[in-house]
């Protein structure tokens, strides 16, 4: 029993690729529409009513997309009307509507995705991919607070030499590139003295560990097969034109067949996963504490 | 470590990679997929460029002090974005790689878009911004011999990439939105995105009219000192 964000980082990025794919690969609007719907589910579950400037920002961003394709694209049947003589059709607008789902969609789904992923689990994924990109990448997370505060220093040293004033802009830009300067000097002296550390500590002489451990958990085999078993089968469905939708000329839509059914349950369902393992987490852990 | 941990592996997907599946899934991608799906293919070539370089980066072997200098500079590079308007990361990416080589100019590049992304937003545009920078990187350190001898090329050099970059982010958005590339929207893209590819290129321009000569000084003293 486990929250979701606690599975297997490479499980979760496989089940959260194939969502997003499948949501950036193809047009289908049920699809589209389905995977909007969880994004915004997901991000709430996380998140709660929080975070009210993020929703705003991206439904604002909804509206001037969906705005957008009628706008510039004049294909279409069916004219609703006339602007700047330029045909604003229905199927140019729905368009729009649909493409704007998708991207917000996609947004919602990596705005949790960043929560997710902590930077740990990233190291976790580069350091299977490269160890020595992992390192680069976890020197420059921890060099971002280091010279932040360092520079704090600086700008205190420099003040209190009276070198750093900002009572006019020219004296403020000079004291700043001053103590980006010094900054800089520092840090690239300080990462030579690093490298020589860690090499004399013995570095790249043998397998580099990671700092937290993330084994591979029945759980997350069964995650990892489930995303890619669902992912097959709407894939499938994709593939083999069962789910297809013309907008233009005029939009057409193919009969669904079973395997179009089946592609749309299913990619429901692959949406819907880490929603239905954090519910019974929770539930398990109300089961658990009322037997207390 | 878990996917890749055998050397001959990764051999291997250096090899196969940019010679084989590469111009693959370029040819089967515009075969199979009618015009629509050129996204497919715009995001499956960056992640395999990315893999390549990855797989290239480990079989190296670099030294640690030039690993940590590189570190310093993506630090920079994602401290750099939080400045509002002007952008010094491709700025920086392009120092980096006129000093220590191409390789470190990619890298610095790519890191910074992917580090910097977890704060100002991940997306699938990362993938693109990544390769878009480190591209930046990689030929400037190709170019190296040039820029640094003369200043006026190395500006001219940062105002083309910022407008490079600015058009081919347009691409990606193009594709996004549409699937398929479509010339009106593409237009209309550029047009509202001016205000970006300006600052772009003028950010470019200023931070190294300002930093090149400074931070070359730096590089060059370390590299003189420690024997980087």
């Amino acid at each position: 029993m486990r929250s979701f964000s606690e599975y297997n980082p490479i499980a979760v990025a496989v089940w959260f690729f194939s969502v997003t794919g499948v949501a950036m690969f193809c047009s289908y609007p049920a699809l589209m529409v389905i995977s909007l719907a969880g994004g915004v589910l997901f991000f709430l579950k996380r998140n709660g009513f929080t975070h009210r400037k993020t929703h705003l920002f991206f439904w604002l961003l909804f509206a001037v997309l969906a705005l957008a394709n009628p706008l510039v694209s004049h294909n279409g049947k069916t004219v609703l009307f006339v602007m700047n003589h330029n045909p604003v059709t229905l199927e140019a607008a729905l368009y729009g509507v649909n493409s704007a789902v998708m991207i917000i969609g996609v947004l919602y789904w990596f705005r949790s995705f960043t929560q997710i992923m902590t930077s740990e689990k990233l190291l976790y994924i580069t350091g299977a991919l490269s160890p020595k990109l992992s390192l680069v990448l976890s020197m420059a997370l921890r060099f971002v607070p280091l010279f932040s505060r360092q520079s704090a220093k600086i700008s205190a040293a420099q003040t209190a030499m009276g070198l750093y004033k900002e009572d006019n802009i020219v004296d403020d830009i000079r004291g700043k590139s001053r103590i980006f300067s010094i900054m800089v000097t520092w840090a690239l002296e300080n990462g030579i003295i690093t490298a020589d550390s860690m090499e004399a500590r013995g570095f790249g002489t043998g397998r580099r560990t990671q700092l937290r451990r993330f084994g591979f958990r029945r759980g997350d085999i069964l995650l990892l097969a489930a995303s890619l078993a669902l992912l097959g089968v709407t894939a499938a469905a994709i593939g083999t034109g069962a789910l297809s939708f013309e907008f233009y000329p005029s939009m057409e839509m193919k009969e669904l067949t079973f395997l179009g059914i089946s592609g749309i349950i299913s990619y429901a369902a692959l949406v819907m996963l880490p929603i239905f393992i954090e519910t019974e987490a929770e539930l398990r852990w109300k089961y658990l504490r009322s037997g207390i | 470590m878990l996917l890749i941990k055998s050397k001959r592996l990764r051999d291997t997907i250096r090899v196969v990679v940019p010679f084989i599946a590469v111009p693959l899934i370029t040819v089967l991608g515009a075969l199979a997929f009618d015009e629509k799906k050129h996204i497919i293919i715009a995001l499956a070539v960056a992640v395999s460029a990315l893999l390549v370089f990855a797989a290239g980066f480990e079989k190296k072997s670099t030294g640690t002090r030039r690993m940590v200098i590189a570190a310093v500079m993506t630090a920079l590079c994602f401290a750099g974005r939080f400045i509002p308007i002007l952008k010094p990361v491709a700025a920086l990416t392009i120092i980096t790689a006129l000093y220590l080589g191409g390789e470190a100019g990619f890298l610095v590049g790519a890191m910074s878009a992917l580090l910097s992304n977890f704060y100002f937003g991940q997306g699938p545009w990362t993938a693109f911004q990544m390769l878009a920078w480190g591209l930046i990187g990689l030929f400037a350190g190709i170019l190296s011999d040039k820029l640094l001898k003369s200043r006026v090329l190395l500006l001219i050099y940062g105002a083309a990439t910022g407008i490079a970059y600015s058009f081919i982010m347009d691409v990606w958005t193009v594709l996004w939105y549409n699937r398929g590339f479509d010339i009106k929207l593409y237009l209309a893209a550029l047009v509202s995105a001016v205000p970006y590819t300006v600052s772009y290129a003028v950010s470019n321009v200023l931070f190294l009219y300002l930093l090149a000569k400074p931070f070359g000084e730096k590089l060059s003293r370390i590299k003189t000192k420690y024997g980087v």
